[in-house]
C-alpha cells in the first residue's frame, strides 16, 4: 500500500475541469515536487488530499484511509494562504498545535521561530505577510508527520528565507514521511526533489524521479519544465 | 477534543464582548447616578446617559449575533477553515464547539443585561440618603410573596424552553450559512435565501403540528398542566429542529465541503 494513492480523481467547478482523472501513487521516503504553472490544479489536488475539497469523481487515500480524522493526525498541511487566527501570538499558536497534534515538537518550533527572528509575543495581525508565512511553515515543519503537504512554501519569502525553508524541509524529512511541495519556482526547489510530477491543465503529464529526468533528458528539471509549459 | 476546541473558542468571542460589557456596566452606573437629582441640568444628563446605555445595549446584542455568524463562517467555511478542518477533530465536535460557545455567550449577555439593571439601581441609591441600596434589597427580601404551587417546575420548564429556543436559533443560522456556502458565488445572498427557506419550513411544520396542541390543551386540566404540556412540546420541537439543522451542517461539511 502506497502512502498516498490518488485514484482517477476528477474535480469540476461548474464547467471548468480543474483535475482530469489524476492517478498517482506516492511512496514514503521521498520529497515530491508537484510542479505546474498557476491554475494547473496543484492546489486543488492538495486540498482534496486534505479533505477541504471533495472530488467530483475518483478518490484519494492516505495510509489506506480516505481523508478524515485518521488522516489529519498524520498529515501536516501548509496552505497557500494565512489560515491562522490573526489575533493570536506565535506562542499561543504553538499552544494550539501542542494541544491538537501529538507529533508536534514544541522545542523544535521555538528554535525555528527564534532562528527566523519571529517575535513570539507578536500577534499575527501585526506580522508582515512574509513573517506569517514563515511562522506557518515553522508550525507545520515542527511536526513529525507522515505526510507533509506544502502548498507554495517559498512563494512569498525572500531568497535567504527560501534557503532556510528548504534546509528545514530536508532536515525534518525522515524515511517514514513523504513530502509534497507544490510550486512553480522549480529552480529553487530542484535540488531537494527526489520525485517530480508535472501537472498541466488538470492532467499529470509526467511522473519521474528527478535523477532519471536529468540522466534521460540530459537537462535540469527546471529546463524541462520550461519546455513542457512553454507559452 | 471538544474541550480543547472550547478552550480556544470561548475566549475568542470573549475578547470582543468583555470590553463591551465593561462599557455597558459603566454606562449603567452613570445612568443610575444621573437619576439621583432632579434639577434641569441632571435631567439632561439622564436623557444623555439613557441614550448612551440604550446604544451600548443595542450594540452588544447586535455584536453578539454578528460574532456568532462570523465565528462560524470564518472558522469553518472561510480562511481559518484551512486550519480548523485539518485539525484531527470530527465535524460533530467543530459544530458542537461553535454552538456551545454561542449559547454560552448569549446567556452571558443576558446575565450582564440583568447586572446592568442592578448597577442602575445601585447608582440611583448609592448617594441618596432616602433609600440605600442595601435597604432596598432588604425590603425586597422581606416582602412576603405568595408563590404559586409548582413554581420550581415552572421555572425549570421556562429555562429549558429558553435554552432549547436559543440553541435552535443558533443551529438555524449555522444551517443557513452552511447551505449558502454550497453556492459557488454570492454565498451571503444564498445564506439569506437558505435562512428564509428554513423559516418557511419551520412554520409549515408548526402549522401541521397545531392540531396536536389543540388536543393536548384541555379545559378540564388546570393551567399548570396545560402550561407544562405546551412547554414540553415546545422543548421537543426546538430540540428536533436543532437536530435536523445539526445533521444538515454535518452532512454538508463532511460530504460536500468545498473551500475555495
Amino acid at each position: 500500500m502506497a502512502r498516498i494513492e490518488i485514484n482517477h480523481v476528477t474535480k469540476q467547478f461548474g464547467s471548468l475541469t480543474a483535475l482530469d482523472s489524476v492517478a498517482l501513487k506516492l511512496e514514503k521516503g521521498q520529497i515530491v515536487g508537484l510542479l505546474g504553472p498557476n491554475g494547473s490544479g496543484k492546489t486543488t489536488l492538495i486540498k482534496i488530499l486534505n479533505g477541504l475539497l471533495q472530488p467530483t469523481a475518483g478518490n484519494v487515500t492516505i495510509n489506506g484511509m480516505e481523508p478524515g480524522v485518521g488522516t489529519k493526525r498524520v498529515v501536516a498541511y501548509l496552505p497557500d494562504r494565512n489560515a491562522l487566527p490573526d489575533y493570536m501570538t506565535s506562542s499561543q499558536l504553538m499552544d494550539i498545535y501542542q494541544d491538537f497534534f501529538e507529533d508536534f515538537d514544541r522545542q523544535k518550533a521555538e528554535a525555528m521561530v527564534d532562528d527566523l527572528g519571529i517575535d513570539r509575543s507578536q500577534t499575527m495581525k501585526k506580522m508582515s505577510k512574509g513573517t506569517k508565512e514563515k511562522l506557518q511553515l515553522c508550525l507545520v515543519m515542527a511536526r513529525q508527520a507522515e505526510v507533509y503537504l506544502l502548498d507554495e512554501p517559498i512563494g512569498g519569502v525572500d531568497p535567504a528565507t527560501r534557503d532556510y525553508i528548504l534546509r528545514t524541509i530536508i532536515s525534518n524529512y525522515n524515511e517514514d514521511a513523504v513530502v509534497i511541495i507544490s510550486t512553480h519556482l522549480i529552480a529553487d526547489v530542484e535540488s531537494v526533489l527526489d520525485d517530480v510530477v508535472f501537472i498541466k491543465e488538470g492532467r499529470v503529464v509526467l511522473h519521474k524521479a528527478a535523477d532519471e529526468i536529468r540522466e534521460e533528458k540530459g537537462e535540469s528539471v527546471d529546463k524541462l519544465f520550461r519546455e513542457v509549459f512553454k507559452c | 477534543m471538544l474541550g480543547k476546541l472550547l478552550k480556544y473558542e470561548i475566549p475568542a468571542m470573549g475578547r470582543k464582548l468583555v470590553p463591551l460589557y465593561a462599557a455597558w456596566a459603566a454606562t449603567a452606573l452613570f445612568l443610575g447616578l444621573a437619576t439621583q437629582s432632579s434639577d434641569s441640568k441632571t435631567e439632561f444628563m439622564v436623557v444623555i446617559s439613557a441614550l448612551l446605555y440604550t446604544a451600548v445595549a443595542t450594540a452588544i446584542f447586535v455584536m453578539t449575533i454578528i460574532l456568532i455568524v462570523q465565528r462560524y463562517s470564518n472558522s469553518l467555511l472561510g480562511d481559518e477553515a484551512y486550519f480548523n478542518h485539518v485539525l484531527p477533530v470530527s465535524v460533530t465536535a467543530h459544530i458542537g464547539n461553535k454552538a456551545i460557545s454561542a449559547t454560552l455567550w448569549i446567556f452571558v449577555t443576558v446575565l450582564v443585561a440583568i447586572l446592568t439593571g442592578i448597577l442602575i439601581a445601585i447608582g440611583a441609591t448609592i448617594v441618596s440618603s432616602d433609600v440605600g441600596f442595601i435597604e432596598l434589597i432588604r425590603d425586597l427580601i422581606s416582602v412576603q410573596i405568595d408563590w404559586p404551587e409548582h413554581i420550581g417546575i415552572y421555572i425549570i420548564e421556562v429555562l429549558l424552553m429558553v435554552v432549547a429556543g436559543v440553541v435552535k436559533t443558533i443551529m438555524q443560522i449555522y444551517a443557513a450559512i452552511t447551505i449558502g456556502h454550497q453556492a459557488q458565488n454570492r454565498t451571503t445572498l444564498a445564506s439569506i435565501g437558505a435562512y428564509i427557506a428554513i423559516m418557511v419550513f419551520e412554520s409549515t411544520v408548526g402549522r401541521m403540528l397545531l392540531p396536536l396542541f389543540d388536543k393536548l390543551i384541555t379545559f378540564d386540566a388546570d393551567s399548570f398542566q396545560n402550561f407544562s404540556r405546551i412547554a414540553i412540546i415546545a422543548i421537543i420541537a426546538a430540540a428536533a429542529f436543532s437536530v435536523i439543522y445539526f445533521f444538515i451542517c454535518k452532512y454538508l461539511m463532511e460530504k460536500r465541503l468545498n473551500l475555495n
